[in-house]
C-alpha cells in the first residue's frame, strides 16, 4: 500500500495527466475540425493551423508517454491508477493519429485548392462522414474526460455506419470520375481524404474502447487497423463483449 | 458485509485445481477480542496465496490458525474448521499438524548455538532421526531448496549466527523443508530484509510452489503481485477480497480492496 505521501505525489502527478489528456483532446478535435473547414472553405490559413495543431499534439504525445513511464515506474500504480496511465498511453496514441490524419486532410485540401475543384457538397456523402467522424472522436474524448463509459459502448455501431458510408462515398467517386463529372486528379484526392475519414473513426473507436477499459476494467477486442486491408473487406472493430453483433 | 460478495465458502474456483486447505467460518479470538471474523476461503495446491491487509486485520493471526500456532497465544481460541487435505486439523495431534504445515516467522529465528546443519536437522532430530546418512542427506536436499547450499557448503558445521539476515531467514526455511511439510506459512518473511536478501527470497517462494503450498502474509503488494498467484485482503478481521493476483491489482471487485491497494485508506 503506498504511503500517505507516495498517494498524495500519485495524485497529483496523475492529475497533471489528466490535464495533459485534455489538452490534447481538444487540440485533436480543434484539428479535425480546422481541416474539415480547410477542406469545405479552401482557405489556406485553417491549413496552416492544421499544420501547427499537429505539431503541438505530436510534442504532447511524448510529454504524456514520458509522464507515464515514470508514473509507472516511480509508484507501481495498481488498479484505478494503473488503467488510467495505460489507457492513457494508448489514448495519446489514437489522439496523435488523429493529429496526423488532420494534417493529411488539410494538405489534401491544399492540393484541391490549386485545382478545378469541384465543391465537397457534390459528393454528398463525405459531409455526412465528416459530420459524424468528428461527433465520433468528440464523444470519446469527451467520456474519457467525464469518466463516463456508457456515451462510448455504441461507438463501434456508429463506426459501422462511417463504413458504411465510406463504401458509398468511394463508389459514388469512382463513378463519377468514369462519367468525368470529377477530374481524375480531385477524384483521387476526395479518395484519399474518405480514407482518412475512415480511419479517424477507426481512432475514435479505439479512444471509446480505452475509456471503457479504464473505467469498467472490462477488455474490448480493439479496432484492427484495416490499412492493409482489401477495400471493401470492412475487418471491422470486433464487438466488445455483450455488445450484439 | 462487503466481503459477502465472495459467497458463503469464499468459495474461489481454482479453475478446477483441487484446494490444498481450506478454512470453513473461521474465527479467532484473544480473550474476549475477536480477530478473525468468520474466515471462508480455501488454498489451491502448488500454488502461492498472499494475504494482504493493514495493520491488524487479522492476517498473522489467520495463517497462525493454519497450524495451530493461535492456540499457542495467550487467550487465543479458536473457532470454525480448517480442513488440510478436507480432514479438520483441529480434531488432530498439533505437532503432527506442525510437521505437515510449516512456518517461517518475521524475524529469522535460527537456533543460535547450533551449527547450519544441526539448525536444519533439528525438527528430524526432534521426530527421532538419528541416522546420519539420512540427515546428511535431508541438510543437503534443504539446503539446496532453500537456494542456501552454494553459500554455505563450505561452513555448514559453522554457526548459523554468523550468517547475513537473508542467510538466515533461508536457512530457517531449509530448516522448515527438512521435515518434508506439505504446506509452508510465511509471515512477512522479508520485512526485515534488505532487497537483494528479499529478491532471494521471493525466487525462493516462486520455486518452492512447485512442491509445496505456499500461503505467505505481507504488507508488501508489489511482493504478492510478485509471488502469489492468488491474494486475499483482510480489513479488520474479515475477508473482503480474494481473487487471482492479477484481478486483485488490476481491477478489484470491493472499494475497499481498491482504497487499499491504491492507498486511499483511512
Amino acid at each position: 500500500m503506498p504511503t500517505a505521501v507516495e498517494r498524495k505525489a500519485l495524485s497529483e502527478a496523475l492529475d497533471r495527466l489528466n490535464e495533459n489528456m485534455r489538452t490534447m483532446s481538444e487540440l485533436a478535435v480543434l484539428a479535425i475540425r480546422k481541416a474539415v473547414q480547410a477542406l469545405e472553405k479552401g482557405r489556406s490559413h485553417d491549413a496552416d493551423e492544421v499544420f501547427t495543431l499537429d505539431e503541438e499534439i505530436y510534442g504532447l504525445k511524448h510529454k504524456i508517454e514520458q509522464s507515464c513511464i515514470e508514473l509507472i515506474a516511480l509508484y507501481a500504480p495498481v488498479a484505478t491508477d494503473l488503467r488510467t496511465i495505460t489507457a492513457s498511453l494508448e489514448i495519446t496514441t489514437d489522439l496523435d493519429r488523429i493529429g496526423r490524419y488532420s494534417k493529411d486532410i488539410a494538405e489534401a485540401a491544399e492540393k484541391l485548392r490549386g485545382m478545378s475543384r469541384e465543391s465537397l457538397g457534390k459528393v454528398g456523402n463525405l459531409t455526412r462522414m465528416a459530420d459524424l467522424t468528428i461527433q465520433m472522436i468528440e464523444t470519446s474524448v469527451n467520456a474519457f474526460a467525464q469518466r463516463q463509459a456508457d456515451p462510448v459502448r455504441d461507438i463501434v455501431r456508429t463506426d459501422d455506419a462511417i463504413d458504411t458510408l465510406h463504401d458509398e462515398v468511394f463508389q459514388e467517386l469512382v463513378e463519377k470520375m468514369t462519367d468525368q463529372s470529377v477530374a481524375p486528379r480531385v477524384g483521387a484526392q476526395y479518395i484519399l481524404i474518405n480514407r482518412y475519414f475512415e480511419r479517424l473513426a477507426d481512432h475514435a473507436v479505439n479512444i471509446g474502447l480505452d475509456v471503457i477499459y479504464m473505467i469498467t476494467a472490462e477488455r474490448p477486442i480493439k479496432a484492427k487497423h484495416r490499412d492493409s486491408t482489401p477495400h471493401g473487406a470492412a475487418a471491422g472493430p470486433s464487438v466488445p463483449p455483450g455488445e450484439p453483433s | 458485509m462487503e466481503g459477502e460478495a465472495l459467497g458463503p465458502s469464499a468459495g474461489l474456483n481454482h479453475d478446477g485445481a483441487p484446494a490444498k486447505m481450506s478454512v470453513a467460518k473461521l474465527s479467532a479470538f484473544y480473550g474476549k477480542k475477536k480477530a478473525v471474523s468468520d474466515v471462508s476461503l480455501s488454498f489451491r495446491e502448488n500454488s502461492v496465496t498472499a494475504i494482504i491487509g493493514p495493520s491488524g486485520c487479522g492476517k498473522s493471526t489467520l495463517i497462525r490458525c493454519l497450524n495451530r500456532m493461535h492456540e499457542v497465544s495467550p487467550g487465543g481460541r479458536v473457532e470454525g474448521q480448517v480442513l488440510l487435505d478436507g480432514e479438520d486439523i483441529y480434531t488432530q495431534d498439533p505437532v503432527t499438524v506442525r510437521r505437515r504445515i510449516g512456518m517461517v516467522f518475521q524475524k529469522p529465528n535460527p537456533f543460535p548455538t547450533m551449527s547450519v546443519y544441526d539448525n536444519v536437522a533439528a525438527g528430524l532430530r526432534l521426530n527421532g532421526v538419528r541416522k546420519r546418512e539420512v540427515l546428511d542427506a535431508a541438510v543437503l536436499r534443504s539446503l539446496k531448496q532453500a537456494a542456501l547450499w552454494d553459500e554455505v557448503k563450505e561452513s555448514v558445521h559453522g554457526s548459523g549466527n554468523r550468517l547475513s539476515g537473508g542467510q538466515q531467514q533461508r536457512l530457517c526455511i531449509a530448516r522448515a523443508l527438512a521435515i518434508e511439510p506439505e504446506v509452508i506459512l510465511m509471515d512477512e518473511p522479508c520485512s526485515a530484509l534488505d532487497p537483494i536478501a528479499t529478491a532471494k527470497i521471493e525466487d525462493l517462494i516462486f520455486d518452492l510452489q512447485k512442491s509445496y503450498t505456499v500461503v505467505i502474509v505481507t504488507h508488501n503488494m508489489q511482493q504478492a503481485a510478485r509471488v502469489a498467484e492468488y491474494t486475499a485482503f483482510m480489513y479488520l478481521g474479515e475477508l473482503i477480497e480474494y481473487d487471482r493476483t492479477k484481478k486483485i491489482f488490476e481491477q478489484p471487485a470491493q472499494k475497499l480492496t481498491e482504497n487499499y491497494i491504491t492507498g486511499r485508506f483511512g
